[in-house]
C-alpha cells in the first residue's frame, strides 16, 4: 500500500470499442466546431427568450411601417380642399390658392401622398428599416447573445460543456458562429419584414413601386450596406460575449454591451462638443477621438454606401450624434472595427482558456 | 519477463497523479497528491467536506489547472492532451446542471452533440438506452426545470454514460437520491464495473463505497492519508472481542496474548482491555478474525475459557473516521454498531465504548 505511486506517461492506453449504439461524427476541428454551432443554435431555438426577441424584432419592423403609413392614410382620407394651404409654401412666387382648380388640388394631394408614402417603397423603406434596426436590433441581439454566453456560467452548464471533449476555444468559436448566424437571420428578418410591410401598406397609396433605381451597382452597394448593418449587430454581440465571459453571468453580458453602446454614443457627442469649444490642436484631438469608436466607424461604413443607394440627403441615425463619420474612410473604419473584434474575441478567448471553472 | 510485466502494469494505469497540487491563494486545496487508478478499478475517493475531492476531480477533467504536479489519464498528460482524454471520460462534477428549458432527452441530444456524437435521430437509440438505464424514460420529455433533485442526478449519470466511456468519474452521484435510488446507483456502478469500466467515485456514503469499491483513497485537508485495497484496509482493522468471566481472567488473558506476541505471533497487532456498558471488562484484540480459533485455543491452553468470542470485520466508516477525525481513538466502534449496545454482539459485536483502553506498550490507562 503505497502513498507515492510512480507516474508514467509511457504507452497511451488505446480506447476500447464503444457500444454499437453510440454513433460518433467526424472529429476533425471544423466538423466539431460546426456541430457545436448547430448545438448552440438548437439551444437558442428552444429558448423562449429567442422566440420573444424574434417576435419583438418582427413587431418592431411592422410597427415602424404602420406608424409611417399613418401619414399616407391621413393624406388619403383628407379632402383635396385641405391642400390649399400647401401653396403658401411657394413664398417667392405667390399663387392665389383660392383659384386652384379641383385638378390642381388633387395634384397637390397626390404630390404630398407621393412624399409621405416614399418611406414605404424601396429603396427608402430599406433605409428606414435598417436605421431602425441598427439600435433596436443591436439591443435585442445583445440580450440574446449576452444570455447565451453568460448563461452558461449563470446556470453552471459550463462544467457540463467543458468536460465533453471539444476545446474551450471551440466552444467560444461556436458561440461566435451562432452569434453571426443570429445576426444574419435577425437583420434579414427585420429588413424583409420591413420592406414587405412597406410594400403592402403602400398599396393603399395607389402609387406603384418604381424600380428605376435598381442596377447591378445598386445591388452591390445595398449588399455592402446590409453587411455593415450586420457588422454593427455582430460587434455589439461579440462585446456581449466578452462581458458575459468576463463577468460569468447573463447580466454582465447584456449590461456590458449595452453600456458600451450608450457610453460610446454619449461620449462621442461630449467629445465633439468639447472639441468645438476647445479650439486648436487639443480641440482637434478631442474631435478625432470618436473616429475610433465603434458606432462612428460603422456609421461611416454605412454612410459611404448610403450615398450610392439613397442619395446624399438620406436620413442616417449616426448623424444625430454629430460625429464626423462621413469623413472616415472605409479602410479606416474596417481596420478600427477589425481591431475591436480581434481585441474582444481575443480577450474572451484568453479569459476562457486561463480561467479555472469553479462554482 | 519482468520488464513485460512492468509494461503491462503501466498500460493498465488509467489515472495517475504525481505531486498534484492546487492552491487558491493561500489556501492549499490539494497538496502533493499521488494517486493511481488501475483499469477496471472501482476507486472510492473519500474525504470530509473541503478535503479537496472535487478540486482533484476538476483538475483531472481540466476544469482547473494544477498549481504544481501533473495528472496523467490513459497515459496522456491532462494539460496537454485534454481533447483526446475527455471523449473517453464520462463525468459528474458536483450536482449536475443542464439547460432548464430543455427536456431531459433534449439535454442529452445537446450533450451528445458536444461529445462528438452525430446530431439528429441517429443517436436516439443510445439516448433511450441511457434513459432506460437510469429509469428516466417516462420523464424523458419533461422539462429539466421540473425534475426533482434525484431525477437531475440520474440525468447527470445518463449524460456521463452517454458515449459509453471507459472511465466514469462520479462526484457524489447519490446526492439527493432516496435509499432505493442509492441502491439502484450502486447496482449500476457494479454493472458498469462488470463491463470493465473504470469508476472513480467520490462519495461521503462509506457504506456504499465499501460495497462497490475495490480500492480507495482517503483525503484530508488536501493531503492523501490513505490509499489501497478496501479488503486490505478492512483486514487491517479486523478485531476479535473476547469476554471472560472475571476481571482477573481478563488481565491474565491480556498478559498471555502479549507474551505470545513477543514470542513471535505477528498476526497479533495489539491487545486492549475495555469496559463495556455494563462495566464488564472485555479484551479487544487487534488481529485477523480468522485467528479467532487460535486465540481461543491459546487461552484454553492456559485454562482461560472465553464466555463470549466475536470476530469483527470492521468497516470503512470506522477506518475513515479514525483517520479523518482525530478525536476518535483507534479501535473505537462507531455508527450503528455502537448504538446497538453490547447485548447485540452475537451478529455484530458491540463496538465497546472506550472508557478504558490499555494499549500495548503503554500499559496504562487513558
Amino acid at each position: 500500500m503505497s502513498l507515492t505511486p510512480q507516474v508514467s506517461t509511457e504507452g497511451t492506453l488505446p480506447p476500447p470499442a464503444r457500444t454499437g449504439s453510440v454513433i460518433l461524427g467526424r472529429q476533425d476541428y471544423l466538423s466539431v466546431l460546426l456541430r457545436l454551432i448547430g448545438m448552440e443554435l438548437y439551444k437558442l431555438r428552444r429558448r423562449t427568450m429567442s422566440k420573444v426577441l424574434g417576435i419583438l424584432a418582427f413587431a418592431i419592423a411592422l410597427i415602424v411601417f404602420l406608424l409611417v403609413s399613418l401619414g399616407t392614410f391621413f393624406v388619403l382620407n383628407t379632402p383635396p380642399e385641405t391642400f390649399r394651404a400647401s401653396c403658401q409654401g411657394q413664398g417667392s412666387q405667390p399663387t392665389n390658392c383660392s383659384q386652384l382648380s379641383a385638378a390642381q388640388l388633387a395634384q397637390n394631394k397626390q404630390d404630398l401622398l407621393q412624399t409621405v408614402s416614399e418611406p414605404l417603397r424601396l429603396p427608402d423603406s430599406l433605409n428606414l428599416i435598417v436605421q431602425v434596426a441598427l439600435p433596436l436590433g443591436a439591443i435585442l441581439i445583445v440580450i440574446l447573445v449576452g444570455s447565451m454566453a453568460g448563461g452558461e456560467f449563470s446556470l453552471g452548464t459550463v462544467r457540463l460543456m467543458f468536460t465533453r471533449g471539444p476545446t474551450r476555444t471551440q466552444f467560444l468559436l461556436a458561440k461566435v458562429g451562432a452569434t453571426l448566424v443570429c445576426t444574419v437571420i435577425g437583420v434579414l428578418l427585420m429588413s424583409i419584414t420591413g420592406i414587405l410591410s412597406g410594400q403592402l401598406l403602400n398599396l393603399a397609396s395607389g402609387i406603384g413601386q418604381n424600380f428605376n433605381f435598381f442596377s447591378a451597382g445598386w445591388s452591390g452597394h445595398m449588399v455592402l450596406y446590409v453587411l455593415a448593418a450586420m457588422l454593427n449587430w455582430s460587434i455589439y454581440a461579440i462585446i456581449a460575449i466578452f462581458f458575459g465571459t468576463l463577468g460569468r453571468s447573463t447580466v454582465a453580458g447584456m449590461m456590458g454591451a449595452l453600456m458600451w453602446f450608450l457610453i460610446e454614443a454619449i461620449l462621442g457627442g461630449l467629445l465633439n462638443l468639447a472639441g468645438i469649444f476647445s479650439r486648436g490642436p487639443f480641440g482637434d484631438f478631442l474631435k478625432a477621438i470618436p473616429d475610433y469608436f465603434i458606432g462612428n466607424n460603422i456609421g461611416a461604413l454605412m454612410q459611404n454606401q448610403e450615398q450610392y443607394i439613397f442619395g446624399a440627403s438620406s436620413f442616417s441615425l449616426f448623424n444625430i450624434f454629430g460625429a464626423s463619420s462621413s469623413t472616415i474612410s472605409n479602410m479606416h473604419a474596417l481596420i478600427v472595427l477589425a481591431v475591436y473584434l480581434a481585441a474582444f474575441i481575443g480577450l474572451a478567448w484568453w479569459i476562457n482558456e486561463r480561467r479555472d471553472v469553479t462554482n | 519477463m519482468q520488464e513485460n510485466n512492468e509494461a503491462l502494469l503501466q498500460s493498465d494505469i488509467v489515472i495517475s497523479t504525481s505531486r498534484l497540487t492546487k492552491a487558491f491563494g493561500k489556501l492549499i486545496a490539494v497538496n502533493d497528491l499521488h494517486l493511481q487508478v488501475m483499469r477496471g478499478d472501482v476507486f472510492g475517493f473519500l474525504g470530509p467536506n473541503g478535503s479537496g475531492k472535487t478540486t482533484t476531480i476538476r483538475m483531472l477533467l481540466g476544469l482547473i489547472r494544477p498549481t504544481a504536479g501533473r495528472a496523467v489519464i490513459f497515459g496522456m498528460d491532462v494539460i496537454q492532451h485534454m481533447p483526446s482524454i475527455l471523449p473517453r471520460i464520462g463525468a459528474i462534477v458536483e450536482t449536475p446542471v443542464f439547460y432548464p428549458y430543455l427536456s431531459g432527452m433534449d439535454n442529452l441530444h445537446v450533450v451528445g452533440a458536444a461529445s462528438g456524437m452525430v446530431s439528429g435521430k441517429a443517436n436516439q437509440r443510445r439516448i433511450d438506452e441511457v434513459l432506460e438505464l437510469v429509469e428516466l424514460h417516462a420523464q424523458a420529455k419533461m422539462a429539466y426545470r421540473k425534475y426533482s433533485l434525484g431525477m437531475k442526478q440520474r440525468l447527470g449519470i445518463a449524460a456521463a454514460l452517454l458515449t459509453d466511456p471507459e472511465l466514469v468519474l462520479l462526484d457524489e452521484p447519490t446526492n439527493g437520491l432516496d435509499p432505493a435510488g442509492m441502491f439502484e446507483i450502486r447496482q449500476l456502478i457494479q454493472r458498469l464495473a462488470a463491463l470493465g469500466k473504470t469508476i472513480f467515485l467520490s462519495s461521503h456514503l462509506l457504506n456504499e463505497v465499501q460495497q462497490v469499491c475495490n480500492r480507495v483513497a482517503i483525503l484530508q485537508k488536501g493531503n492523501l492519508i490513505k490509499q489501497g485495497n478496501v479488503s486490505e484496509l478492512l483486514r487491517g482493522s479486523e478485531q476479535v472481542l473476547v469476554r471472560l468471566n472475571t476481571s482477573e481472567e481478563t488481565q491474565q488473558a491480556k498478559l498471555i496474548l502479549q507474551e505470545a506476541k513477543e514470542r513471535g505471533a505477528d498476526w497479533l497487532r495489539a491487545v486492549h482491555v475495555q469496559m463495556d456498558r455494563q462495566g464488564q471488562p472485555t479484551l479487544r484484540i487487534d488481529a485477523p478474525k480468522s485467528c479467532s480459533t487460535e486465540i481461543n485455543a491459546l487461552l484454553a491452553r492456559n485454562n482461560l475459557f472465553a464466555a463470549e468470542l466475536h470476530p469483527y470485520e470492521g468497516s470503512l466508516e470506522e477506518i475513515y473516521l479514525q483517520l479523518t477525525t482525530p478525536s476518535i481513538p483507534s479501535g473505537t466502534r462507531i455508527g450503528m454498531a455502537a448504538l446497538a449496545g453490547s447485548g447485540t454482539i452475537a451478529q455484530q459485536p458491540e463496538p465497546i465504548p472506550t472508557i478504558e483502553t490499555v494499549s500495548e506498550g503503554k500499559g496504562g490507562t487513558r
